[in-house]
């Protein structure tokens, strides 16, 4: 089915892309065509295009750029992007002493902890983008038996690491930082290197799958923090 | 003509001191955000007088009590938020640009109005550059904010003070205004006509919670808005959560967010925001397209 997309100015130089729904592969595929477009067509009249899960927003150099971009919005045809076939495997920890909330989250679904690890590794999560914080994934895909809404009043420290659930999404918090999201077990993966380009390893589109692992591997691989490994 | 390094010596900060420039734009798709100076009109006209090119770092000052030693010469300039400044312990007043003798010691103090003064140095603060930019920013950059004893990389330059002319202190007035304005934004159509009334004609105070991040508001906005998915936000969007909060994002704001999105601040008024001191009152006018 063909996803309709609008476009809203906001002020003169800022506008946005957005479509209607729940967002899916499909949907990430079509804004993943337009990114491709906006960068291929659009690039010079462009400071910065940023995605979340239901809009792209477009930060115009200049209003007369948007205003072109506005007059041939209805004759550009955008092809989805057909998704990546990459598949990385994140080893997690998924133990209370990394995952301080696996408790609370199991017992508000009334489901036993290792149901909820169950639940929380056997799906294989899109990346949509990254945001929040430099390199924090935002994925999609978790099971609805283990959605739960944010915290109302957010933790001030969150491990660098933590693999939390945040409303219908999972993630990874790539630096330590105040979170409002499920903490349930933690990766000892690299997220961000400043020092690498680019300095974040997945691209929107890719595919996470997360791989329990047990403490004594865990503190193995804290000494030297790896990055994943492709299937 | 190659230029000689020298080192200034951080005697004294509050928190919340940085080196700040244009920022890193185009790297949102990684999560990261624009940084870079608050106020771009102060910032903007430091570099302007100092005959410095525009994307040259400056400091940023958000707490009076700061110390800096210069140990070779140079010219500097201040502007921003109206602060005693002293130099060597002595009073300087009327004129932005200051000449620097080795082992000068300039001293920002009280606040008498606006909330960030910033410092610029001929030919720009040399911190190290990371993703293009200098702007300190958590877990980017070496350091968050400076400490005490940190060192600053500079140029000298025996002759910036007969090559600059002294102008006179850029007014202040236009951040005195309580008039903020801003353009619907994508979510505005969510808040009720009462909501909207309340919104765009009471005042709103500067929180005590505000930083490089944001600036929150004290007065809040009840109301029954969804938690909505996590899409795009800027420096200048306003955020209002679940609990009433209103939260306007400024420069270190991350690159997407899930509350509803009501606001987008005009440019120029992200600047006056960012010299509001808590407890300062600030109206918001919608601006039409």
């Amino acid at each position: 089915m063909e996803i309709n997309t609008q476009y809203i100015v906001i002020s003169p130089v800022l506008g946005e892309l957005k479509w209607d729904g729940i967002p899916d592969d499909a949907m990430l595929s079509k804004q993943l065509g337009w990114l491709d477009f906006l960068k291929k067509d659009w690039t010079e009249h462009i400071i910065e295009a940023r995605q979340g899960f239901t809009s792209v927003s477009i930060l115009w150099k200049n209003a007369e750029a948007q205003f072109n971009f506005q007059r041939q919005l209805k004759k550009i045809k955008i092809k989805a992007k057909e998704l990546s076939s990459e598949t990385w495997e994140i080893p997690v920890c998924y133990d209370s002493d990394y995952g301080p909330d696996l408790g609370s989250v199991a017992l508000a679904h009334r489901l036993t902890v290792n149901q909820l690890i169950e639940l929380h590794s056997s799906t294989t999560y899109r990346l949509h983008f990254f945001g929040f914080l430099p390199g924090f994934p935002y994925l999609n895909g978790l099971s609805d038996q283990i959605h739960t809404p944010r915290k109302s009043i957010p933790d001030r420290t969150v491990e660098a690491g933590s693999v939390a659930i945040g409303g219908r999404q999972t993630g990874i918090y790539p630096q330590e930082s105040p979170g409002g999201w499920h903490v349930i077990g933690r990766s000892p993966i690299v997220l961000f290197d400043v020092n690498r380009t680019p300095p974040v390893w997945a691209s929107p589109g890719d595919r996470l799958k997360f791989n329990p692992i047990l403490p004594t591997e865990m503190e193995k691989l804290l000494e030297t923090p790896p990055f994943p490994r492709k299937r | 003509m190659s230029k000689e390094l020298a080192v200034a010596t951080i005697l004294k900060t509050g928190p919340g001191c940085s080196v700040q420039d244009l920022g890193r734009s185009g790297q949102a798709n990684f999560g990261i955000p624009i940084s870079g100076a608050l106020d771009m009109k102060s910032f903007a006209w430091v570099n302007h007088i100092l005959q410095n090119e525009k994307y040259n770092g400056v400091l940023e000052i958000s707490q009076p009590g700061f110390q800096l030693q210069f140990d070779l010469p140079t010219c500097i300039a201040i502007a921003g938020a109206q602060a005693t400044v002293r130099l060597n312990g002595d009073i300087i007043d009327g004129t932005p640009l200051i000449s620097i003798k080795p082992k000068d010691v300039l001293e920002i103090g009280a606040f008498l109005s606006g909330a960030r003064v910033y410092i610029g140095v001929r030919f720009g603060f040399k911190s190290p550059k990371i993703l293009g930019s200098r702007s300190f920013y958590p877990g980017l950059t070496e350091e968050p904010y400076f400490s005490k004893g940190d060192k600053i990389k500079y140029f000298v330059d025996f002759q910036a003070a007969n090559v600059l002319n002294a102008k006179v202190k850029l007014s202040t007035d236009w951040f005195e205004n309580e008039e903020i304005f801003a353009y619907p934004g994508p979510d505005f159509h969510l808040l009720n006509e009462n909501l909207k009334e309340k919104l765009l004609s009471e005042p709103f105070r500067i929180s005590q919670q505000s930083n490089r991040m944001g600036a929150q508001l004290l007065e809040l906005l009840e109301n029954k808005l969804p938690e909505l998915p996590t899409n795009p936000v800027f420096p200048g969007t306003v955020q209002l959560t679940s609990g009433g909060k209103l939260i306007i994002l400024l420069k270190d704001a991350q690159v997407t967010g899930g509350y509803p999105r009501i606001l987008y601040l005009e440019e120029e008024s992200q600047w006056i925001l960012a010299q509001k001191r808590p407890g300062n009152k600030i109206r918001f006018k919608l601006k039409e397209l």
